[in-house]
């Protein structure tokens, strides 16, 4: 058979499964409006005895073209202002600004979601889904993190299907060019992350593998794994990354909501730990953003939940490599706001 | 294949493996690609076909429910809850919720009613 055959059949064969799923069920929705969302936080953090005053603002803009086509955008303001001498004399420093995504969406149909423009990177969940600091547990980044993730200048093709209503399977497809833009900045890769959610065990697990087109041409692999039980206010999630030259580790976090404390007070509160371990691949420094050696951390935290927009934290982490142990605290504040752009109906 | 030097062989049968699963990984693309065309959105309906031996409150009732179950299975897994919205905001940020939470279509549907009622 030919590729064009065996193309038309497997798209027919994608086409037929597709339709074979139920309806959906709800069909009443409102045509969407335009959004401006985001999040501010304030997040003094002593590295090592050296304070640093991390303060963000990240606007993020929601805009329907008609009830399928989405364009979103998300830009970053970071300043991270430093001592001039260490520990001592006045804050400095300079703003730095991102453009995160600013993408369109076609909602193709129920399975399938078309991207393109500037993407997150869909490698684990980390950078995706928990990356704002009002809804990160621990305010720290994971030392594995710049493994595989940022933001990509490309393609993305995405979806989720629903099986029996216990198991979603969810795919991404994504392809990447080089960018050396200012605020533009992408890798040349593809790459592809599959998860299995079981809705009422609230479980997901999922892997990532990213193939970089470029330069020395490394592949990452990624695993993650999120688990929020119905009943007790607990969740666990974790991620794991490697690349071989880059480097590899982990970490694990456990939160615990006192959500069904009598005391309203203590409700809002959400106690959480983390530990993390990143060892150093076969060409350090290929990628400037991980740790320099091998790392542990351990961190415990509290958030309090002040109201709906606003949380406090704090966080207190012990770190450990061979050329010496250090602590790392934070304290601060974040907000999220969301703010509709048209008057209600 | 992934950088190693002993990969080189282009006749390889580790060549031809490969070649075959990026036959494969190309056709499933462009099958979910041709998929997402060939497959329209479902035209607007009245929904009260399908469950019409049911009356519209109880309707309402289970749809809310499954909503807010679908809400807490999916949303409050990464954040607190959000702000009530106006229905038109909320519709907007459901969608992008679906692209940034991988939400099903499903769910999103379920959620907003939910969200909005």
């Amino acid at each position: 058979m030919s590729k064009i055959g065996i193309i038309a059949v497997v798209c027919l064969a994608a086409t037929v499964v597709s339709a074979a799923q139920d309806a959906p069920p709800l069909e009443v929705d409102p045509d969407p409006a335009p959004v401006l969302s985001g999040y501010l936080a304030f997040v003094p953090t002593w590295d090592s005895g050296n304070p640093t005053l991390v303060s963000i603002i990240s606007p993020v803009v929601l805009v329907p073209l008609s009830r399928d086509f989405v364009v979103e955008s998300r830009a970053s303001f970071e300043g991270d202002f430093q001592q001039r001498n260490g520990n001592s004399g006045d804050f400095t420093g300079a703003i730095e600004k991102s453009l995160d995504y600013a993408e369109i969406d076609y909602i193709g149909n129920r399975y399938v979601t078309l991207t393109a423009g500037r993407f997150l990177t869909p490698f684990n969940i980390f950078n995706e889904r928990l990356y704002p600091n009002w809804i990160r547990n621990t305010q720290t980044d994971p030392l594995i993190f710049p493994i595989g993730t940022g933001s990509d200048n490309g393609a993305m093709v995405r979806g989720g299907i629903s099986v029996e209503n216990d198991l979603n399977v969810n795919y991404t497809f994504y392809f990447s060019t080089l960018s050396t833009g200012k605020y533009f900045e992408s890798e040349r890769h593809a790459g592809a992350r599959v998860s299995l959610f079981l809705p009422v065990e609230r479980l997901e697990i999922g892997m990532s593998t990213q193939h970089v087109l470029q330069g020395t041409r490394v592949n990452r692999y990624g695993f993650h794994f999120q688990w929020q039980p119905a009943r007790p206010p607990f969740e666990v999630r974790s991620e794991v990354a490697y690349s071989r030259e880059e480097g590899k580790g982990l970490w694990a976090e456990g939160a615990y909501r006192f959500r069904s404390s009598p005391s309203p007070e203590l409700s809002r509160l959400q106690v959480v730990a983390r530990t993390q371990v990143f060892r150093l691949g076969t060409l350090p420094g290929s990628n400037p953003d991980l740790p320099s050696t091998d790392m542990k951390r351990t961190e415990f935290g509290a958030n309090y939940y002040l109201t709906d927009g606003w949380k406090a934290l704090a966080s207190y982490g012990r770190t450990f490599t061979s050329a010496g142990d250090s602590n790392i605290w934070t304290v601060g504040m974040t907000y999220r706001f969301v703010i509709p752009l048209v008057p209600s109906q | 294949m992934d950088g190693r030097d002993d990969l080189s062989i282009c006749d390889s049968v580790g060549a031809k493996s490969m070649n075959l699963l990026k036959n494969i990984l190309l056709l499933f693309m462009l099958g979910i690609v041709g998929g997402a065309f060939a497959l329209p959105n479902e035209k607007r309906s009245d929904p009260s076909g399908s469950v019409a031996s049911i009356s519209s409150t109880e309707r309402d009732a289970q749809w809310r429910l499954e909503g807010e179950r679908r809400y807490r299975a999916n949303c409050g897994r990464c954040h607190q809850a959000p702000h009530k919205l106006p229905p038109r905001a909320m519709a907007m940020a459901i969608r992008h919720m679906r692209v940034r939470a991988m939400l099903t279509d499903d769910d999103m549907k379920y959620i907003l009613y939910y969200m909005t009622r």
